[in-house]
Parts: structure tokens; C-alpha cells; sequence
């Protein structure tokens, strides 16, 4: 069954070849849901472009006939981000799978948004040529997620991704040195220093208009290139593992030790969110069970530097110990290790984690949270999540320096049943209600998420948002119904 | 969202419907990929996605969405379904990636979606639809005669062999209609490692193209009667050298779901061994001595129906770095991460054109390794790969390992 109109397609198949677009049911019907809860919407049209030209006019044919534009690479954002909510083009990026440069001298590389995790980690981790020799060889790295290997590496940096050295070096939105944009009207702008040399390498002394496409989940415009930050692999790697019974224990450790910002991560996990999978529906953690599980990754050039670090890192977890803390020792098990310190990894970057058996739904409240509200709301949400039948499988991920991390709930459910989607939206939108008074922000947030964002907001910071909405994108063609604002 | 099964009627889709609605999305089947302190591999691994791009040709992903879509009534079928259906080859690559409860059951869900194509008023390809109108006089996919099945096999030889044995050599279609220099280099070199073996008249098509295009009714008939030829002759096992019917006979006839396909069929019980695994064994027992040297540079291409499928990976290595002379290169994509030739699910007589372009790339990959020869243990692969040789005017050179083998073994 075909959707749409046959002039526009006419005209995007004159734009992209015949072969790059659609309007068959068929093909629409995996752009028209995601892991969510989110409902399904089929888009009219799908098109594959190769080019920054090509990008151009659908962009410019989108706005003259006022269709929807829906910048879409593998919708895995766990948000239905690429849901189009009032039907129109999918734009899928896939084709765009150029890595244009690596320097290695200046530690970037420019990739276009169909570039993969596995692609880039494969390829830097095969560049280093200037240091054959050096501790440095082991190839270059960037900020690696758990998720599937297909996911695009811009579309995470450019929607605040979190990746394996979020403790080191900051979150994958802080690494982005350079990007090329085509605005919602077609013009296509260069930020950062390529704007005037051919070096991709900061963003800085210039105005942070970069900013005006980062986070916005596709609603101000295309990005083509994006200049990242990539960083030597450090050969020396280990993985430290404590336990402790209540949440409170563990941030108050992991506060401490992200004080010293000698880790490249380190993060919490609650009982449900270490099981494998994660129990649906929710089960009672066994008695002598601790509550909390937790892992951080600290690496260096050097066995001394590593051992330097368990030195410090032994010295806070007998500090805490003193102070009253109840941390348990436990140990990882090599695998786990492997997944850790091995990213982007199959062990961890997978769903089988999370929603193996239960029925095809995933979801999370994903946020971003001050470290201190973390085991306040922890009890919050497991009240609601147990209320719901839902496991609280929870994880506090400490960012750069001690002032603020992730605070995820991983949630599957069963698409089969209605009562079991319906259950899951409620629970996650509840915690999401109750977190933001204690300054949690929810990231690559679904609709929901961001109508109590809208309800909650101060409201200078909704009309300055909607008059760069209307300046960038006039006719509110990209990727509607996202911000909830037009 | 909530994704309820409304269209039983769909019966082979339904009854797996549980498994099929464990797909997440994820779309973690879309990319091969390993990484770790030895492995570090990234690549393209599904042929359909890499020829037409769109979601739903990408991975298991397009296929489990159209699979709920239909089930779901979210969508009705179309020509389009067919040819998203269609054009799946069944490799398996996606299902090395995926990691949740569906994996399983992917190989089943694409041959059940196929199935379903059947009942419904959509374009079955062309090609398919031609062969299979025959198959039942023919009892082969090629449109010939089944009388002129043995026509490869040299009066000469055929004497020499016995009316039972321990074992059939299982010949296939691909190789009795089409691949006949691997028949006959197979009888050869059973015969010079004193294989007690024989052929048979009346060996039907072992079902692979029936099954892998879902048509299960007309299979039936296949799989019952190749079932009884063993014991008929007297055999134990059947030898192949074809890695369709090496799957086929050893997993279709003898696996329960999701593998095989007992529930259909009832369960049959005879050993299956490619020529192989014989070989290996009888390399590993030091019964062969080699008379002369292969000295050229070998590239070997897994056939999916038996590298993923059955998971044989070992055998041919351990066979062609046996032979004396020859250096074995692999190529980037090998073993599970392994590209398809191009030429399974029904996707050669289907999609002739898609078919051929897939192997070219396959061959291309071939030639970077700097091999002269590819070399595989499937007829069907064979074929494909050769075509695209010839498309190409590659000076690669394509050959079966009994091709490679035969001139130069003997039994000690
Ligand atoms: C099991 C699992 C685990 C995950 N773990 C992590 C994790 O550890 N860290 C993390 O950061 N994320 C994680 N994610 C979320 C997600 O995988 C990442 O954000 C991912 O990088 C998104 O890539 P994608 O190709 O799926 O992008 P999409 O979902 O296709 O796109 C994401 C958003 O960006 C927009 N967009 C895409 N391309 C462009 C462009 N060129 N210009 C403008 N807008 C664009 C889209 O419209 C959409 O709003 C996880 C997901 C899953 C399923
Ligand atoms: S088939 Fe498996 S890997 Fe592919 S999307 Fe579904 S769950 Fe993910
Ligand atoms: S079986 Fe092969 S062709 Fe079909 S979706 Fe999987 S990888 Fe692609």
C-alpha cells in the first residue's frame, strides 16, 4: 500500500534516484515505532540521501509544501525521537557513512551521522601511525555507549550521549569540536573553527552557536559533518567493585571518589539492574542480597599509575568504611570486566541486558540529576516502579567532576499487553514528575517527558526556546511534536 | 504501544509470534561487529540491506517489524511485503548479532514469512514461482528431466558402484543439473579414498529451495520420500557435498523447532557428513597420503548453510592447510561474519540481477586478499560465485576443495 502523494515523490526521487525513497507501507513501517511506549505513526515518504546537496532540497521541497522532516539514523535513542508524530519525510542518514578525516595529531576526526559506533571504534582503533612505538599505539578512542553497535555516533554526540569516559573526560556533547549544519531553510553553515580554516579541532573562543543544534533532538536542523574529539587508547586498564546496601552508601562513596577524578567512570547499579535480564515483572531481591553493585574503570599509561590509583582508590573505600559507610566487597566476573573495559563492547551494547525475553519493550526515565538527589529519588521511583510491577533497576552514573550524573531506570515491558505498556509509560512519566523539583532533567526526552519539562520550566526559558524554533525552522517542519512547544 | 496478535490465520507467523514479538528493535543485527583485545572487526554483513538500504531490508530488524506489522494489522500485505520477503537470503548473518529471545528464530520467522507469501494475492518472484510450478514432476528446481539426474556420472564409474553401501552419496540438484565437475570429482574422490558409497536414481531434491521459500506442503512429499533411502540401500549415513543439502538432511530433517523441522515432518535419523568432514577425519587418522602439491594462494568462502547454519567453520581449513603447497588466506568477512554468495532463500532464480551483484561483491573481496583461487564446499555457491567471476573477468579462479583434492590424494 502506498502513502503520500505521487508529485512529491516524483520530485524526492528526482532528487535522490528512484532507489532512495518510498512511500510503500512496507518499507515506512519500521520508521513508524521504536523500543518505547511511544505510539507508532507512519510516515508518508522515506528518503536516503548521499549528500549535502541533496539534504538541501528535500530540505527546501519540505518547506515549500510544509511536510515534516524526521532526521532519523537507527532510532535506538530509547525516546521515540524519530517517531514522525504528524506523518512526512523520514530522512534516514544511513547512506551518510563517511569517515572524512582522522588527525591524529590533533586528536579529531570528522565523521558524517550514518558512521557507526562499530565503524569508527574498528577504525580508530586501527589509527596511530605517528606512534609506533610509544605506550600511545593502542589506536584512539572516543566516548563509547552501551548500546547496539549500529547506532550513529553523531546522533549520540549531538543528543548529549554518555559514554565510557564520561568520568575522565565529560560527556560525548562536551567532545564535539566542529560541525556542518543545513538549517531547516536549506542553507547549509559551518561552526566552530572549520567555519574558517580547514581544522575541525574546537569550538572555542567562538559563541557557542553549536548549541543551537545540540540537544534538540533534530528540530532545528541537519547535521552533516561533526568535528569529535578522539583520544589515545591507555593500555593499562582495571576494574574496581564494591557493594553496599542502600543507595545513600553508595553515592556518598562514589562522591568521594569522583572527587579525585582518577577514574574514567564509575558507576551504580541497583540488584534488578545486575540481573540478566532485568526480571519482568518485578521480583523481590533475595534477603542477603546488597542492594547496590558497584564498578569504576580507571586506566593509565603505566602499571605504576594503576597502581597508584587502587592505592587511592582502597584509601577512599577504608575512609568511607571509617566514616560508617556499609560497602561489601564483591567481585566482578570476568566477563563483566571484559564489557567494561572493552567498548564499545557485545558483552554490555546489546538489548539481551535488558529486554531479552519479555516481550520487545524498552524504555527508561534517562536523566541527568545532581549526585545528592540520587538515593532520594531511588526510593521514590522504587516505590512507584513496585507499585507498578515494574523491577527498579536503577543506575547512577557519576559525570566529571562530582557535581551531577546519570540516574537511569533500564525498564522492559511487554509490547504483546496493553495493560503492560500502559503500566511502564505511567510509572516512567510519574518518576519523571517527581524528579524534576529535585533537579532531574531527563535527556533525549520522549513527548511526555518533555510536557512535564514545559509544565515545570521557567517561562523565559520556553519563549526564548520557541523563538529559536521559529527563527531557525519558520514553518515548523523539523522533526514536529518534539519539543512541545509548536 | 502495544502490539497484539489479531490475524491468526496466519497460521506459521502466528504460532511463533511469542518469539517474534521479543525483538526489541534494537537493530543490533544490522552491523557485524566483535571487539576485544584479539578481535577487532566491523562490517556490512547483510547482503539485502547493503543492495537496497531502507530500514526493512536491513537485518532481522525490517523483517521481525514487517513480521508484528502484519500479525498486528498494522499493516496488509502488498507486492512490497513480498519483495522486502523476498529479498532476504536467509544467511543468517543478522542472527550471529542478535542477542535477545527472537534469535532463535529468526532463520524460521523468514522461511514463515515466505510461507505466508503464498496464501496471499502478492508477486511472488517470478523466478520461484517458475521452478517450483515443476518441482513436483521434476523433483529438481532446474526444469529438468529427473530421469536425466544421473546423466553426469560416467557409465564407466557408474558399474564400479555398488547396489548398497554404507553409505549414498547425496549428489543434489545444483550438482547433478548444473555444478557436474563437483559430482564427479566428489565420486572420484570417494573412490580413490575407498569410500565404500553409491548413488542413487532415485534421490529427490533434498527440499532446501522448498523450505528456504516456504513452501512446506510440497516439501512434505520431498523429505518423506529422501527419508527412506537409507534404509533401502542398506546405508548408514548420507555423504554430501553440497552444504544446502548437508543442512537440509542434518538439521530441516532431524532438529526440533527452531532449527528443524520435525514438527512438520516427523523426525528422521541418519548420520549426514560432508565430504568434509570425511576427508578431515581420515587426514586426522593419517589414512591419506598426498601424491602432489596445490602450490597457489586459497581463499575460502563459508557457505552459510554450513558455516552459520551448521556451524562447521574447522573442517575445510583444517583440510586445505593440510594440502601441500597451498597457503590459505582469509578474507576480512570469514566464519560467522562471513558475506553471503548471494544465492540462497530463492533469491538466485528470484532476483537474478540482486543475486549476481551480491556475489560480485563477495569475489571483490576475494580478489583484495590476493588469492588466485576461491575456493568453497557448495555447488550453489560455486555457481553464483563463479557467474560473478565471469562478470567481472576476474582471473580469480573458482574451485570445490574435492576439485582441488581429488588429482592429488590417495588412500595410504
Ligand atoms: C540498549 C541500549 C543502550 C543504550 N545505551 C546508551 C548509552 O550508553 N549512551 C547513550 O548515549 N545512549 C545510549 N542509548 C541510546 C542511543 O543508542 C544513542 O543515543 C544512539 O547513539 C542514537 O543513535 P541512533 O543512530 O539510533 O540515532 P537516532 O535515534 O536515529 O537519532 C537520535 C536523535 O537525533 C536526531 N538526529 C539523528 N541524526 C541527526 C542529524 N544528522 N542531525 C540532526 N538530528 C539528528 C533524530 O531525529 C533523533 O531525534 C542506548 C540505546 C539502547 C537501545
Ligand atoms: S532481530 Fe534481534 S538484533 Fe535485530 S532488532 Fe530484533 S532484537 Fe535487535
Ligand atoms: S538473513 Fe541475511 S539477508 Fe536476510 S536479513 Fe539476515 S543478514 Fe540480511
Amino acid at each position: 500500500m502506498a502513502r503520500g502523494n505521487k508529485e512529491v515523490l516524483a520530485k524526492l526521487e528526482q532528487i535522490v534516484g528512484p532507489d532512495y525513497v518510498s512511500n510503500e507501507e512496507a518499507v515506512l513501517l519500521p520508521y513508524s515505532w521504536d523500543l518505547t511506549w511511544a505510539e507508532p505513526r507512519m510516515p508518508d515518504y522515506v528518503v536516503m540521501p548521499k549528500t549535502v546537496t541533496e539534504i538541501q532540497r528535500i530540505l527546501r521541497l519540505a518547506n515549500h509544501l510544509r511536510i515534516p522532516v524526521i532526521p532519523y539514523v537507527n532510532a535506538t535513542n530509547i525516546g521515540g525521537l524519530c517517531i514522525p508524530e504528524e506523518g512526512g519525510i523520514v530522512m534516514d542518514l544511513k547512506r551518510m557513512d563517511r569517515i572524512i578525516k582522522i588527525d591524529p595529531e590533533t586528536c579529531y576526526a570528522i565523521i558524517e551521522p550514518g558512521v557507526s559506533h562499530a565503524q569508527l571504534s574498528a577504525t580508530l582503533k586501527a589509527t596511530n601511525p605517528q606512534w609506533e612505538g610509544y605506550e600511545f599505539s593502542k589506536g584512539f578512542e572516543f566516548g563509547w555507549g552501551v548500546h547496539p553497535a549500529s547506532a550513529s555516533v553523531l546522533a549520540m554526540a549531538i543528543n548529549h550521549g554518555i559514554g565510557h569516559l564520561n568520568g575522565r573526560i565529560g560527556i560525548n556533547s562536551q567532545l564535539i569540536s566542529s560541525m556542518e549544519v543545513v538549517l531547516p531553510t536549506g542553507e547549509v553553515v559551518k561552526l566552530g573553527s572549520c567555519a574558517f580554516s580547514d581544522s575541525w579541532h574546537s569550538f572555542l573562543p567562538l559563541p557557542r552557536m553549536d548549541g543551537l543544534f545540540v540537544g534538540w533532538m533534530g528540530t532545528t536542523g541537519i547535521v552533516t559533518k561533526l568535528g569529535i574529539w578522539i583520544f589515545p587508547i591507555r593500555p593499562y586498564k582495571d576494574v574496581l567493585t564494591i557493594a553496599a546496601e542502600t543507595a545513600h552508601d553508595m553515592t556518598r562513596y562514589m562522591v568521594h571518589w569522583r572527587h579525585y577524578s582518577l577514574c574514567d567512570e564509575v558507576t551504580a547499579v541497583s540488584w534488578w539492574l545486575a540481573q540478566i535480564p532485568i526480571p519482568y515483572p518485578y521480583q523481590e531481591k533475595p534477603k542477603d542480597a546488597p542492594e547496590w553493585f558497584s564498578y569504576t574503570v580507571i586506566s593509565g599509561w603505566s602499571e605504576e599509575e594503576l597502581e597508584y590509583k587502587r592505592k587511592m582508590w582502597k584509601k577512599v573505600v577504608e575512609e568511607e568504611r571509617a566514616r560508617g559507610t556499609k560497602l561489601i566487597d564483591f567481585e566482578y566476573p570476568p566477563e563483566a570486566k571484559r564489557g567494561r573495559t572493552e567498548l564499545p563492547s557485545r558483552i554490555v551494547g546489546s538489548t539481551k541486558n535488558y529486554s531479552k525475553s519479555c516481550g520487545g519493550g524498552l524504555a527508561w526515565p534517562g536523566t541527568f540529576a545532581p549526585c545528592k538527589s540520587w538515593p532520594i529519588l531511588y526510593e521514590k521511583w522504587k516505590e512507584i516502579y513496585i507499585r507498578h510491577n515494574l523491577s527498579p533497576a536503577v543506575r547512577f552514573t557519576d559525570f566529571q567532576g562530582a557535581h551531577y550524573g546519570m540516574l537511569r531506570l533500564m525498564t522492559p515491558f511487554d509490547k504483546r499487553d496493553p495493560d503492560s505498556v500502559r503500566r511502564a509509560k505511567e510509572a516512567m512519566v510519574e518518576c519523571v514528575r517527581v524528579g524534576i523539583p529535585l533537579g532531574m532533567l531527563p535527556y533525549k526526552p520522549p513527548v511526555e517527558y518533555v510536557n512535564e519539562l514545559n509544565a515545570a520550566a521557567d517561562a523565559g526559558y520556553v519563549y526564548l526556546m520557541a523563538k529559536i524554533k521559529d527563527m531557525l525552522d519558520p514553518n515548523n517542519i523539523m522533526n514536529p511534536g518534539k519539543l512541545g512547544i509548536r | 504501544m502495544a502490539l497484539v496478535l489479531k490475524r491468526t490465520d496466519m497460521k506459521e507467523l502466528a504460532q511463533i509470534y511469542d518469539r517474534i514479538s521479543m525483538c526489541t528493535q534494537c537493530g543490533n543485527c544490522k552491523y557485524g561487529y566483535e571487539y576485544g583485545p584479539t578481535e577487532n572487526f566491523a562490517a556490512m554483513l547483510c547482503p539485502q540491506g547493503d543492495k537496497y538500504q531502507f530500514e526493512a531490508y536491513r537485518g532481522s530488524k525490517g523483517k521481525a517489524a514487517l513480521a508484528k506489522g502484519l500479525l498486528s494489522g498494522m499493516i496488509q500485505w502488498s507486492d512490497k511485503a513480498a519483495h522486502v520477503i523476498y529479498t532476504c537470503i536467509g544467511c543468517g548473518a543478522c542472527v550471529e548479532m542478535c542477542e535477545t529471545d527472537i534469535k532463535d528464530y529468526l532463520l524460521r520467522m523468514f522461511e514463515a514469512l515466505k510461507s505466508e507469501t503464498w496464501k496471499q494475492n502478492v508477486a511472488i518472484p517470478e523466478g520461484v514461482r517458475k521452478w517450483s510450478s515443476t518441482i513436483r514432476e521434476n523433483r529438481n528446481p532446474y526444469l529438468e528431466k529427473h530421469e536425466n539426474r544421473l546423466d553426469w556420472l560416467p557409465a564407466s564409474i557408474r558399474e564400479t558402484l555398488p547396489k548398497k553401501a554404507e553409505y549414498i552419496y547425496f549428489v543434489g540438484c545444483t550438482a547433478s543439473y548444473r555444478q557436474k565437475n563437483i559430482a564427479l570429482a566428489t565420486v572420484k574422490l570417494l573412490q580413490k579414498l575407498k569410500v565404500d558409497f553409491t548413488v542413487v536414481p532415485d534421490e529427490w531434491c533434498c527440499a532446501s529451495p522448498l523450505l528456504r521459500t516456504g513452501q512446506y506442503d510440497v516439501a512434505k512429499e520431498f523429505i518423506e520420500h529422501n527419508k527412506e533411502l537409507p534404509e533401502k540401500y542398506g546405508a548408514s549415513a548420507f555423504i554430501t557435498t553440497c552444504a544446502g543439502c548437508y543442512r537440509t538432511l542434518s538439521i530441516d530433517y532431524q532438529k526440533d523447532p527452531p532449527e528443524g523441522y520435525t514438527d512438520k515432518f516427523g523426525k528422521a535419523n541418519f548420520k549426514v557428513i560432508h565430504t568434509i568432514q570425511l576427508v578431515e577425519d581420515m587426514i586426522k587418522k593419517g589414512e591419506i597420503e598426498f601424491e602432489g602439491s596445490f602450490n597457489n594462494v586459497v581463499t575460502y568462502h563459508d557457505p552459510c548453510h554450513l558455516g552459520r547454519h551448521a556451524k562447521v567453520y574447522d573442517s575445510p581449513r583444517n583440510v586445505l592447510q593440510a594440502i601441500p603447497g597451498l597457503k590459505l588466506v582469509e578474507m576480512y568477512r570469514s566464519k560467522k561474519f562471513s558475506f553471503c554468495c548471494g544465492a540462497g532463500g530463492g533469491v538466485r532464480g528470484g532476483y537474478p540481477d540482486y543475486s549476481i551483484e551480491t556475489a560480485i561483491k563477495r569475489v571483490r573481496e576475494a580478489e583484495s586478499t590476493g588469492a588466485s583461487v576461491i575456493t568453497c564446499v557448495c555447488p550453489f555457491c560455486w555457481r553464483n560465485l563463479s557467474d560473478a567471476i565471469s562478470a567481472l573477468k576476474s582471473s580469480m579462479k573458482m574451485m570445490d576443495i574435492t576439485e582441488i583434492l581429488e588429482p592429488i590424494v590417495k588412500k595410504k
